[in-house]
């Protein structure tokens, strides 16, 4: 018992290698359950460890000592608890999940290299997380990768496969330009850990940082979604089975910022202006086209993707402005957006994990992932339906919940430093305000349209109308924490901010703080509430409760069904015509006659056409081009052989050139 | 013990002013128009019948569909009870511009689930509507209310809405003042953005998502609009004229409750004169407005910096 509670970490990582291996002892479900169970366990003692942390913050906890010759290579410090406990309290949460749902699916995917993919896939971001050297970093991010890549296809079907080679090829290019830039920074050597690398980033020139800086942007931007390295994320998540979809984007999101963040807070100098305005400009892209696409788009689990790079977007924003103020001196917007910006992954972490859940047991239900074949799924699934809700709003980041308060923070930070002296300063801060507020009246319209859309009215298929597969406790547990749980953190924002070092920010125990402006979110929750309980009771004096009759809805004379409602395409219509000039979907309305002498008689084709911008003008013409660029070179393959031993020979004549 | 006084008289004048002055401004608009126009008090009696008659609920509904009510008129009466609306310190300092914005986002979220959860065409078309009108005015009243923060230099509305700060006495507020006009009218469905007096389907927003509702869940969604309405006039009213200073007496109380009553008459009068001499926009241009609003909230935003 002594021992576990010094090793909690590395029994950790080793219960999350013992799921892995038991899921491959065989396909009975007792397996599966077994490295379930191994899993949740794994993530249990990670959260112990997280707060073991969390509680006494000065001492790190430091794993294999004993093989480490000359410096910690595994070591979990307050900044790598942050995100260790959101790996471990996601795994718990997915491994409940798992148990049962994977059970519907033993058809579809192989249960034991899932199960093994899912652990390898833990065990990856937990390195990532903990390690203190280059090397060990880029081995936890590879087979993070490499694991994610395998889970991406792991229903086999063509539209998986083909998202996960995009997935694995942006990735790769991810990896390469991350391990380029350690590379770079260490002159070439692997073997040295963080801190030496820090040193060494104090001495070397400017324009070697400014590189490095560019590739850990591109490496870790592409691997957390942001636009235009986003091409991959909303192909990806919907193709995932939904658990490995709420670990891809409530967690590898988190660890590249992670990665992200600990490159530039720990190792690299003080970025400059420039560098940070880059940041924020791309995080503010990434959240408009983000939202955007989320609002228009009518897949159910392609929302939550573009979602998750909206809310990605606003996290390097805050990054961004973060790195911003301190170049230009505004200490207080400094940490006041740090803090935001790690709350506000916090929070992502948790509803975006409960959504993608969410997404799992709809998707199971209707039988599909389209949003207009969904609807009137509240009925069936009350409980379930008041936990959706609750993940909806606050991934809308409405009041009271957690979401809402790092948004806050954000806010009060920006408006506070906005009246400053310099006018860049006050052009910066404004524009991010104006583009965030925006963003955030869009991301409330597309959580409505999901939430709506799926469980209200009239079901719109008769799949949905039958729904056979009702949550089973497993899955009902595990969306029901996250709904508790992003509602705790709303309530309990001022500890949970003590916790992970935010303790300037707050007032006391119960109160938020950003300068002059204090909040006390239990309080704002209670009035609320009272408010509402003050109506409810004001209605059961005023009026008889039991005075209503059940009718069918206003039908305007003849009988209503389903297809008359309104769908997510006609719901997100007024949005998809005003941000016409930035979305460029295309609508096409073809008339055909039926009777050739009757020009009344006619029938119609609409097709409405959604276009990825970055796609079209992007990706593709450069895939064209690398594809004729291959078809050129092909020529040199003439198949005569005394050509072929005259490029060898060159080869080697280069070869020794460049070395000698 | 003066603060909770002070919270009860509020509450109390603001909760029973409200169908007055949705009746107020139907009265104002009928004279405008050169009809005789229903007493300002029928909105009393309205609602009390409503309250009476039988509630028929539709068959599509799920839960979200009771809880909607309850939601908006919650939020109405959380407006009511933290806000500065009658006496410069009456209201809940802790309450700040955030808050704000986010719980109106909350009543329209719901108001936009109520609408859809009915199933009906209709519905769904008011709750597209109310949903594009919603996510577009929140950056203006995000980027308005940053405004009034930077000159007040506090996000609490207790201090900027109560405090005397006028749109007189910071010139440079001018701008965001007749943004918060802009939000005003699209947030409690006026004209040019919705018109409250038909159920034509061409032009109808707020009317279409609550048109499932009778009975008393109908009567607490109309009395929410009307209380949202006097909040909003009282709030404007607050920017044209300072409330009375003074120690806590019936002297301050009676001109507080006379202020009140002064300012939503005035309001009334200028929303019917307004709703009589303009036409409503066309749904889909309805853009424009929004941006206008926006664009004029963040001038309105530059201009306090610059001045």
């Amino acid at each position: 018992m002594l021992w576990l509670s010094e090793h909690m970490l590395f029994a950790s990582l080793l219960f999350t290698s013992l799921s892995g291996v038991v899921a491959l002892s065989g396909r009975s479900l007792l397996f599966h359950k077994l490295s379930q169970v191994s899993l949740a366990v794994s993530g249990v003692l990670g959260l112990i460890a997280s707060f073991k942390i969390f509680l006494a913050p000065e001492t790190g906890l430091q794993i294999l000592l004993e093989f480490a010759e000359f410096f910690p290579v595994f070591q979990l410090d307050l900044f790598g608890a942050i995100f260790f406990s959101l790996v471990s309290l996601v795994s718990v949460l997915c491994a409940v999940y798992a148990g049962s749902y994977l059970r519907s699916y033993q058809e579809t995917y192989h249960l034991p290299s899932l199960n093994a993919l899912v652990a390898a896939f833990v065990l990856g971001m937990q390195i990532v997380i903990l390690s203190q050297t280059p090397l060990a970093f880029m081995t936890g991010w590879e087979v993070m990768s490499i694991a994610s890549f395998f889970l991406v296809m792991s229903d086999r079907s063509q539209d998986s496969i083909r998202a996960a080679l995009l997935y694995l090829i942006m990735t790769h290019l991810g990896a390469a330009a991350i391990l380029a830039g350690f590379l770079f920074l260490a002159q070439g050597s692997l073997f040295t850990d963080f801190s030496t690398l820090a040193s060494m980033a104090r001495i070397v020139p400017s324009w070697v940082l400014w590189t490095c800086f560019g590739l850990f942007f591109f490496g870790f931007g592409s691997k957390a979604g942001l636009v235009p390295f986003h091409v991959w994320l909303p192909e990806a998540h919907p193709a995932a089975p939904s658990h490995i979809s709420a670990f891809m984007s409530g967690v590898m999101l988190k660890v590249s910022i992670y990665g992200f963040l600990r490159v530039l807070l720990f190792i690299l100098p003080p970025i400059g202006t420039s560098a940070s305005l880059i940041i924020l400009g791309f995080g503010l892209l990434s959240a408009l086209f983000g939202v955007l696409y989320a609002v228009v788009d009518r897949d159910f689990k392609r929302t939550l993707a573009f979602s998750s790079i909206e809310n990605i977007g606003l996290i390097f924003t805050m990054i961004g402005v973060a790195f911003f103020a301190s170049s230009v001196g505004l200490v207080g917007l400094y940490e006041v957006a740090i803090v935001a910006s790690v709350f506000f992954a916090i929070s992502h972490a948790i509803f975006k994990t409960g959504l993608f859940l969410v997404s799992g047991v709809v998707v199971r239900a209707v039988h599909s992932r389209n949003l207009e074949k969904m609807g009137g799924l509240a009925k069936p699934l009350p409980a379930f339906s008041v936990f959706f809700c609750v993940l909806a709003l606050a991934a809308a980041s409405l009041p009271p919940f957690g979401s809402f308060f790092g948004e806050w923070m954000f806010f009060q930070g920006l408006l506070q430093n906005v009246s400053s002296t310099s006018v860049l300063v006050s052009a910066v801060l404004i524009f991010t305000f104006a583009l965030v507020v925006l963003v955030g009246g869009l991301a409330i319209f597309a959580m409505v349209k999901l939430f709506a859309l799926s469980m209200l009215a009239e079901p719109r298929s008769a799949h949905a109308r039958e729904v056979h597969e009702l949550p089973s406790s497993g899955e009902l547990f595990s969306v029901g924490v996250c709904a508790l749980a992003i509602f705790a953190l709303g309530l309990y924002a001022p500890t949970v901010l003590t916790l992970i070092g935010g303790g300037a920010m707050t007032a006391s125990p119960r109160e938020l703080s950003v300068g002059s402006a204090t909040i006390q979110p239990s309080l704002i929750l209670w009035l609320l509430l009272g408010s509402v309980v003050l109506v409810w009771v004001g209605r059961r004096l005023t009026s008889r409760v039991k005075h209503e009759r059940e009718y069918h809805g206003w039908d305007c004379g003849q009988p209503i069904d389903a297809s008359m409602e309104y769908t997510a395409t006609a719901f997100s219509a007024p949005i998809r015509f005003f941000f016409r000039l930035i979305l460029r979907t295309k609508k096409q309305i073809a008339t055909q006659p039926v009777v050739a002498s009757n020009p009344w008689i006619v029938s119609h084709t609409s097709t409405l056409n959604m276009r990825s911008i970055w796609m079209d003008f992007g990706y593709v013409p450069v895939g064209r081009f690398l594809l004729g660029v291959a078809e050129q070179v092909k020529k040199v393959q003439s198949g005569n052989i005394r050509f072929y031993l005259f490029l060898i020979f060159a080869t080697i004549i280069l070869t020794l050139w460049i070395a000698l | 013990m003066i603060m909770v006084i002070t919270l009860i008289i509020q509450v109390v004048l603001v909760l029973l002013i409200a169908p007055f002055v949705s009746g107020l401004v139907v009265w104002f608009k009928a004279r405008f128009q050169g009809r005789q126009g229903a007493s300002p008090l029928l909105v009393y009696y309205a609602l009390l019948t409503t309250l009476k008659k039988e509630h028929v609920i539709s068959a599509s509904r799920s839960w979200v569909f009771r809880l909607v009510p309850f939601m908006v008129l919650g939020v109405a009466v959380f407006l009511a009870l933290t806000l500065p609306l009658v006496f410069s310190d009456s209201g809940i300092s802790q309450v700040d511009l955030f808050v704000l914005a986010g719980v109106l986002a909350l009543s329209s979220v719901f108001l936009v689930l109520g609408g859809l959860d009915a199933a009906t065409a209709f519905g769904g078309m008011g709750a597209s509507r109310e949903m594009t009108l919603a996510a577009l005015i929140e950056p203006a009243v995000l980027t308005t209310f940053a405004a009034f923060a930077t000159v007040a230099e506090s996000t609490s509305v207790q201090e900027i809405f109560g405090q005397g700060m006028s749109a007189w006495s910071h010139p440079a507020l001018l701008l965001s003042f007749g943004a918060l006009i802009l939000i005003t009218l699209a947030e409690n469905a006026r004209y040019p953005i919705d018109n409250p007096a038909t159920h034509l389907e061409l032009t109808m927003v707020h009317e279409a998502m609550v048109l499932e509702y009778s009975g008393p869940y109908l009567a607490m969604l109309e009395y929410a609009s009307s209380i949202k309405l006097t909040v909003f006039l009282l709030i404007l009213g607050n920017l044209v004229w300072a409330k009375p200073e003074g120690a806590f007496d019936p002297m301050t109380i009676g001109l507080a409750v006379g202020g009140v009553l002064a300012t939503v008459v005035v309001g009334s009068f200028a929303l019917g004169l307004l709703e009589s001499s303009i036409a409503k926009m066309r749904f889909f241009r309805m853009q424009e407005y929004m941006s206008i609003a926006f664009f004029l909230a963040l001038f309105g935003l530059i201009l306090t910096l610059v001045v």
